[in-house]
């Protein structure tokens, strides 16, 4: 009975501690400090790392990128290759194949200089260390000298056509910051593994920011680099900053608490692409900007051309013909998004090549049905029932015999799931819609991610797939490593199984062509042997969709990719 | 004596089930489709790249070496390297746990006392309005989906009327002012907590309170409760140290567990609330096939469930003086 006070002295106790805690989110909801000129930006997944030999994903990279800095960088307008830590374009010397590049002057944020050191050094590494991210842009090179602070000579063992776009693109790091750790790393018995799992708290930076301080799962904060190379420079002539104090990322669990911070104004911008869904209730709010670009990415449809049904490019001709993009453009990805014609999508201006076969080009569904029709009975095939009676009508056709009269096996399409995305999972099932009316018995299967990446790139063990690639390099060397037979091996980036000699000689010359323009008309080639052999089907490119507060910064620099790049930040002011 | 039995009887099973479970676990996580590598789908890195990185993270070597390395991590306290972050395990979940605990375990003692006192009142007043309200109310909020009710409470009180951040657990205006003090600092946490509390409460207390009210109708039902009233006692005693306690048992067994469960979080309410606890990492870890990091986490989950379990056997007997092992 005495016990009776106490316990209801603790339940009041629990009942104040929970006011309490209401009371001090009220009293601080209107305290927060003012954001001054600081960039506050959401993301979905914190960066994984700093350390950016172990960065293998986007979001360290976004930060990475601010940090360590190429010797040469994209201008936003011409995709041109323009000189970024390099004081000059570099000078090839064909007698005994070098490239020779001058530094301009530049100083770490520990105030060391950068010099030619640490552009050695950073290669030298990579080559030694077989680095997994960047071995290929830089095995090649047999020997990299600095005969003076500023300049570096580079040797190639061959010609090599990366080297500029892949190799000199390469972030460059301090010595200073890895040469002990590399020491140490070498005592140990995986020097390699012990180096990618090295924690760096406090790069070392040559960009404009470093990193102030990073609270994991909440925050990372940078801050303006005062020592920034760019500053008060005319690059491209653009004069750099930059101006704004810092960038603060925040980080949010779902896309729909990101958007909702904007639109509060707790944060300035959304770095990743905004889904369509939001667009009628963003587009709206006059608070919001909304930047539309296109991006350097692929998705497509690929066949196993190793065997029946899909080692007849006739087949794959017809299913080109029978795919129809621009319903895949205007009702899965709501209009946001381009149709590709090829392989290199149509932003990458240089080497995209126009003159590429369109199947299906301006037909109707039953035109297509005709035309894939006409394709494959001319190749052979024949049908119990045939889509197309004589009179030109169009039905359901049925019972799909091959051209040795054997009938087409059942035969899957293997999509990523509806809630990885939903865009690919949906473009399988109308691409099992369209082939069947044809009578051509397609089956499209969602699968697990990792499990579908096993069996199709692994194992080899598919008929069909839909896949993509969000973030392609501008440079087209992907296009020969799609394709190129020696690359059709377990785990080999040439998923299909192309063979064709005749592409691997070109794209092996196109490898080798030092000359731009040569080489262009190389990849060009390349591109309409792949797009005549159908080993891959284009199916779109979505548009990135970004979104902004109007009014507090202006200076956003739209560019292949989007606004979230080096320019932006370097230029990015106040509104006043 | 026999409860020192019973104890010792209970640990060795728990040590032989932790050790089902740390090879059932690893055997799952390597018969899962798909390679920490493959998803790399990065057409600059060649097989040749792939390979090197398989046989850094000890990917390259047969499934029975592999294991053998692993029991030796684990009996040596070393649980490896996370593939993704390239940090030893034991830091990341280290890191990640208070603040699950902190969220989670507050969550599960606020809706456990208020749930039992209002599983106490809807019983004691059963068929009336009072009962119907409190049994429809729990039934109702237990069932919304937490997401959906989260993104309510985050676009009610965060959105539009502005009392509370939107997600996170800190602020960086409060974390960056070098001002800010301890008492400023847990205010904050405070603060930003009240959402997901609020919506974890919702959900949660619903059960407590049907779990006691029906607990508590059995309870009445018994003799020593006829003998009390017989006794001339308040209701109010009767219902609170004579029903109460002896209905707390199977209130005792829920807590005890989700307690323990409460470590793994909820990858849901900490995706939504961007909360930085050990769910959203679990989930991570698993989906991208980051062996080291989601053994652990699980391993941790189990060994903790383990033990509540056997604690909350003890417990039992200690509560309930009829209950000897």
């Amino acid at each position: 009975m005495e016990q009776r006070p106490q316990r209801a002295s603790c339940r009041w106790f629990l009942v104040w501690a929970y006011a309490a805690m209401l009371f001090s989110g009220l009293l601080l909801a209107g305290s927060g400090a003012s954001a001054g000129e600081t960039l506050k930006i959401g993301i979905l997944e914190e960066p994984k790392t700093l350390n950016v030999w172990r960065a293998t994903d986007a979001w360290s990279n976004k930060v990475l990128g601010l940090l360590y800095q190429p010797l040469y960088v994209r201008d936003p307008k011409t995709l041109e290759l323009i000189p970024w830590l390099a004081a000059e374009q570099p000078f090839f010397d064909e007698k005994d194949l070098s490239y020779t590049v001058k530094l301009r002057p530049a100083t770490w944020s520990d105030g060391t200089e950068l010099t030619s050191e640490d552009v050695a050094f950073t290669g030298n590494f990579i080559n030694e260390f077989k680095v997994p991210e960047d071995y290929s842009k830089w095995d090649f090179i047999s020997k990299i000298e600095a005969p003076d602070k500023h300049t570096v000579k580079f040797y190639l063992k061959e010609p090599q056509a990366t080297f500029l776009t892949r190799t000199l693109t390469t972030p460059i790091v301090q010595k200073k910051e890895w040469v002990d750790r590399i020491e140490a790393a070498k005592k140990t018995e995986k020097p390699l593994g012990t180096l990618l799992n090295e924690k760096i708290d406090s790069p070392v930076s040559s960009g404009p920011f470093i990193l102030k301080e990073w609270r994991e799962g909440s925050y990372l904060f940078l801050q303006k680099n005062p020592r920034f190379f760019g500053t008060g420079q005319k690059i491209q002539g653009r004069l750099l900053g930059p101006y704004i104090d810092g960038v603060i990322f925040k980080l949010f669990g779902t896309s729909d608490a990101a958007i909702l911070a904007l639109k509060k104004g707790t944060i300035d911008m959304f770095w990743w692409g905004v889904q369509p869904g939001y667009m009628e209730d963003l587009r709206a709010n006059p608070d919001i900007e909304l930047f539309q670009n296109e991006k350097s990415s692929l998705y497509y449809m690929g066949f196993n051309v190793r065997k029946p049904p899909f080692n007849d490019p006739n087949l794959r001709r017809a299913i080109a013909t029978l795919v129809d993009e621009d319903f895949i453009i205007k009702r899965i990805l709501q209009g946001y998004g381009v149709k590709m014609h090829s392989i290199v999508p149509s932003g990458n201006a240089f080497w995209y090549c126009p003159d590429v076969p369109k199947y299906g080009e301006g037909l109707d569904r039953e035109g297509r049905i005709k035309k894939a029709f006409d394709i494959l009975r001319q190749a052979g095939y024949t049908w119990q029932t045939a889509p197309v009676e004589a009179s030109g009508k169009v039905v359901n056709g049925d019972g799909i015999r091959l051209p040795d009269g054997s009938p087409m096996e059942k035969f899957t399409i293997l999509t990523p799931p509806a809630d990885y995305d939903p865009h690919r999972a949906m473009c399988g099932m109308m691409m099992q819609e369209w082939l069947r009316m044809l009578g051509i018995p397609a089956y499209s299967k969602p699968m697990a991610f990792g499990a579908l990446l096993q069996q199709v790139k692994a194992r080899h063990e598919f008929d069909a797939f839909v896949l993509g690639y969000g973030n392609l390099s501008l440079d087209p060397d992907y296009l020969r490593n799609f394709f190129l037979s020696s690359n059709d091996k377990p785990n080999g980036w040439n998923m299909s199984g192309y063979n064709n000699p005749e592409f691997d000689k070109i794209a092996d010359g196109s490898a080798k062509a030092l000359d731009r323009d040569k080489r262009q008309a190389l990849i060009w080639e390349m591109q309409k042997i792949v797009m005549r052999d159908v080993p891959y089907l284009p199916l779109y490119n979505p548009n990135l969709i970004e979104a902004v507060q109007k009014g507090r910064f202006t200076g956003w620099v739209q560019m292949l990719g989007g606004i979230g790049n080096l320019w932006t930040f370097c230029e990015l002011k106040p509104a006043k | 004596m026999e409860l020192r039995k019973y104890i010792g009887r209970r640990l060795v099973q728990v040590v032989i089930i932790f050790f089902v479970i740390l090879t059932v676990l690893f055997l799952l996580f390597r018969l899962a489709p798909g390679d920490p590598v493959s998803r790399m789908v990065d057409p600059d890195m060649t097989p040749e790249d792939a390979h090197r990185l398989k046989v850094e993270l000890g990917l390259d070597k047969p499934l029975g070496i592999q294991y053998l390395v692993y029991l030796k991590n684990f009996f040596t306290g070393h649980f490896g390297y996370s593939f993704h972050y390239g940090e030893p395990v034991v830091n990341i979940i280290w890191s990640r746990l208070p603040n699950t605990v902190l969220l989670f375990t507050t969550s599960i003692i606020l809706s456990a006392l208020v749930g039992v006192f209002l599983g106490k009142i809807a019983s004691w007043h059963k068929g009336k309005k009072t009962d119907s309200i409190l049994t429809i109310g729990a039934l109702v909020t237990h069932t919304l989906f937490l997401p959906w009710l989260a993104l309510i409470m985050i676009w009610l009180f965060s959105y539009k009327f502005g009392w509370f951040p939107i997600t996170g657990m800190i602020s960086e205006d409060v974390w960056l002012d070098p001002d800010s003090g301890f008492i400023a600092k847990s205010l904050d946490v405070m603060y930003h907590m009240v959402l997901p509390l609020s919506t974890l409460f919702l959900i949660h207390f619903g059960a407590y309170l049907l779990i006691m009210r029906s607990s508590m109708l059995e309870t009445l039902k018994e003799d020593y409760i006829l003998t009390a009233r017989a006794k001339g006692l308040e209701e109010k005693v009767i219902r609170d140290h004579h029903a109460a306690p002896n209905a707390a048992l199977p209130v005792v067994t829920s807590v005890g567990l989700s307690l323990a469960f409460s470590i793994n979080g909820g990858a849901l309410t900490e995706t939504v609330f961007t909360w930085p606890g050990i769910g959203r990492e679990l989930v991570f870890s698993v989906s991208q096939n980051d062996y080291p990091l989601a053994q652990a986490s699980f391993l941790l989950i189990a060994a903790v469930v383990l033990v509540s379990n056997v604690v909350v056997d003890v417990l039992y007997a200690y509560l309930d003086p009829r209950i000897r092992y």
